[in-house]
């Protein structure tokens, strides 16, 4: 098991900054989450940590020894790539005691460290096979048992479900979490999905632009967003803006400076926009409520429902019930937002509290 | 009902899908007729006129003489020591060139994969033996091999290979490395870009897979790149050492087959005996030996290759 610490890194393509002065800690056995938009340096962080890709400055430090220098086969580390990486001229049971085979370990302890992994994965009667004859999900989990095969002291996984249908990428997380908890080794994983990312993760790093937008538990990042991109980035679907303004110690939306008749909130005087979650949102006969509209959408569906509704000012706003609601598309309505859960960000799109 | 009308219709029926039958069976073949008929008009056709001759007595020299003679040829070939000699010398010249070629080749494959300053000018200068005639090629080497205007000898002898600086191609013993030198020159140019090419559909990531199960790069080259390679190196070897072996221009200009019948291969010789003693019966006696010889030759590299395969 390895503690990573990643102090000041940076890396740049050229001239163009991918990572920027990037700090973290990754605790061992946590199942630690990047997440971020495509492009945002996720993959190269995670290559800089496995050693495939070199560091332009600032360290990395596995349980107390820098090892920007080493090798990655000096890391003790296991990647489980996007691709697989399976080697396709080799059986599966070769594919997964590759590392072993290089380090020439007698065939029968190979065999038995082969074994055992496969028994974890189910994947017992695929020994014999090729890669080209498996489906996506038997390389996923080949790929995953080449990993565990070599006993790493930590795991890297780079988006290694984004390449199956959405009924095996379910089942694949569960098999993932379930690897965490057996194991409990360190595991770094790295996804642009963020359900991926709340649902295995003990901490969420949110990138974007190579910079770390926070760094969290699920729920602090659910609850607590530390700016817009976190609070737009996190949840599904996602939070509702509204352009917002202080006028006469009242918040009132900006384009129509119609009142918002909330109660006090901290560092309101600052803010530019307003922030609140589908679910906080919940709509009321017209004339009540925070703010009125007119429905635009309903979906239904069958747990819950998600209301489309149109508000003067505030451009369109969804809110999420339970159950099947009875709202019809054109009726008017008026919308409560919960005071507990609103977000308040300034210009910059920092959140204010 | 059924039954009582369907044998009446059956006979002119089934007759009538017969020659339907037949005709959507011949359909395909009179589409591909053009292209069977120019095949066999350019392929079989000389190829069966060129092996007649090797049971026929055809020579310009006794015009009188010429007629079917049976394995004659064939007979006179078997007591003939100069056909022997070349048989060897087109061995040694064949497997020379092609190791050498096969392993610079790789070496600046490998080279030219990596990415490294001046890449774009190596990979283009790569091509250049192309570029040049071979006869040209072969009458450079010839001159690069002459003492009195090429540097090759004095640079040899400088360092101790010769005694002193003569020219090779006079020398029987050693006179074949001269077209085997040029041929290497003139080779590795087909086994880079070949090799490269396969080198370059080699996908990266499984490079860094085992750079992270621990492989060295060397492990690497003979783990996952040679693997990979296999199939390209089978079939290039394979033709290459077709095309080597019946390759007799750089030969021909450069020596013509002597001193002393040193460098003369198979090919060589059923050129000068077909052109310089105009006896063509002989020749393509000659020349389906090494036919045969090349057929078992490419038949066994191809069921090797097959094993290969089950192995892997
Ligand atoms: N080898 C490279 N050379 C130049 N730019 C690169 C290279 N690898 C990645 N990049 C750039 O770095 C940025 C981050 O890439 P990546 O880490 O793969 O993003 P992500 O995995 O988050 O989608 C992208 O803009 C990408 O174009
Ligand atoms: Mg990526």
């Amino acid at each position: 098991m390895a503690r990573i610490d990643i102090v000041d890194l940076c890396k740049r393509f050229g001239n163009i900054e991918v990572i920027s002065n990037v700090n973290l800690s990754f605790e061992e056995g946590e199942f630690i989450v990047l997440v971020g938009p495509s492009g945002c340096g996720k993959s190269t962080l995670l290559r800089m940590i496995a050693g495939l890709e070199s560091i332009t400055k600032g360290d990395i430090i596995m349980n107390d020894q820098r090892v920007n220098d080493l090798p990655p086969r000096d890391r003790n580390i296991a990647m489980v790539f996007q691709s697989y990486a399976l080697y396709p001229h080799m059986n599966v049971e070769r594919n997964m005691g590759f590392s072993m085979e290089i380090k020439r370990t007698p065939p029968d302890t190979r065999r038995q460290h082969v074994d055992k992994a496969a028994a974890i994965l189910g994947l017992g009667s695929l020994m014999e096979r090729l890669p080209k004859a498996l489906s996506g999900g038997q390389r996923q989990r080949v790929a995953m048992g080449r990993a565990i095969v070599r006993d790493p002291s930590a795991f890297l996984f780079d988006e290694p479900l984004s390449n199956l249908d959405a009924a095996l990428r379910v089942e694949m997380r569960l098999e993932i979490a379930r690897l965490h908890q057996r194991l409990g080794s360190t595991m770094v994983y790295v996804t642009h999905d963020q359900v991926e990312a709340l649902t295995l993760a003990d901490r969420i790093v949110v990138l974007d632009h190579g910079v770390v937008q926070q760094v969290g538990t699920p729920m602090e990042l659910y609850e607590s967003p530390a700016n817009r991109f976190v609070a737009r980035f996190i949840g599904s679907p996602t939070m509702n803006l509204i352009e917002v303004a202080m006028e006469d110690q009242q918040l009132t939306m900006k384009s129509t400076h119609s009142a918002i008749p909330l109660p006090a909130l901290v560092g309101a005087e600052s803010a530019t926009q307003l922030g609140i979650r589908p679910e906080h949102l919940e709509p009321m006969p017209a004339g009540k409520g925070h703010v009125q509209g007119e429905v635009e959408v309903v979906e239904r569906l069958g747990s819950d429902s998600f209301v489309y509704v149109q508000v003067p000012g505030a451009g369109r706003l969804l809110s999420r019930c339970n159950g099947n609601t009875r709202l019809q598309a054109g009726e008017a309505v008026g919308l409560s937002l919960d005071p507990a859960h609103l977000h308040l960000f300034d210009e910059k799109g920092q959140a204010l509290r | 009902m059924n039954t009582a009308v369907t044998p009446a219709v059956a006979t002119p029926g089934s007759r009538r899908s017969w020659r339907a039958v037949l005709r959507t069976a011949a359909e395909p073949w009179l589409y591909l007729s053009p292209a069977l008929i120019f095949i066999m008009l350019v392929m079989l056709v000389p190829l069966v006129i060129g092996i007649s001759y090797a049971f026929q007595a055809i020579s310009l020299m006794n015009p009188l003489e010429s007629g079917w003679v049976g394995l004659a040829n064939f007979e006179a070939l078997y007591e003939d020591r100069k056909f022997w000699k070349s048989l060897k010398n087109t061995a040694y010249w064949t497997i020379a060139s092609v190791f050498f070629q096969f392993f610079l080749g790789l070496g600046l494959a490998l080279l030219l994969n990596h990415g490294f300053y001046g890449r774009r000018l190596v990979q283009a200068l790569v091509f250049l033996p192309w570029a040049v005639p071979t006869f040209l090629s072969a009458l450079t080497w010839a001159w690069l091999f002459n003492p009195v205007i090429g540097p090759l000898p004095h640079w040899l002898a400088a360092i101790g290979i010769l005694s002193e600086p003569y020219n090779i191609l006079s020398d029987p013993n050693i006179a074949i490395w001269g077209p085997i030198v040029a041929n290497i020159w003139f080779g590795i140019p087909f086994f880079a870009i070949t090799l490269l090419a396969a080198l370059q559909s080699i996908p990266h990531d499984l490079y860094e897979a085992a750079a992270i199960d621990g492989a060295s790069a060397w492990q690497g080259f003979i783990k996952i790149t040679l693997p990979f390679l296999a199939p390209m190196i089978a079939i290039t070897v394979m033709l290459r050492a077709i095309w080597v072996a019946n390759f007799a221009d750089l030969i021909f200009v450069m020596t013509g087959g002597g001193p002393a019948n040193s460098t003369q291969i198979i090919s060589t010789y059923i050129f000068t005996t077909a052109f310089r003693k105009l006896d063509f019966g002989y020749a393509s006696a000659i020349a389906v030996v090494l036919l045969v010889l090349l057929l078992i030759y490419a038949a066994v590299l191809l069921r090797l290759r097959q094993s290969l395969r089950l192995v892997n």
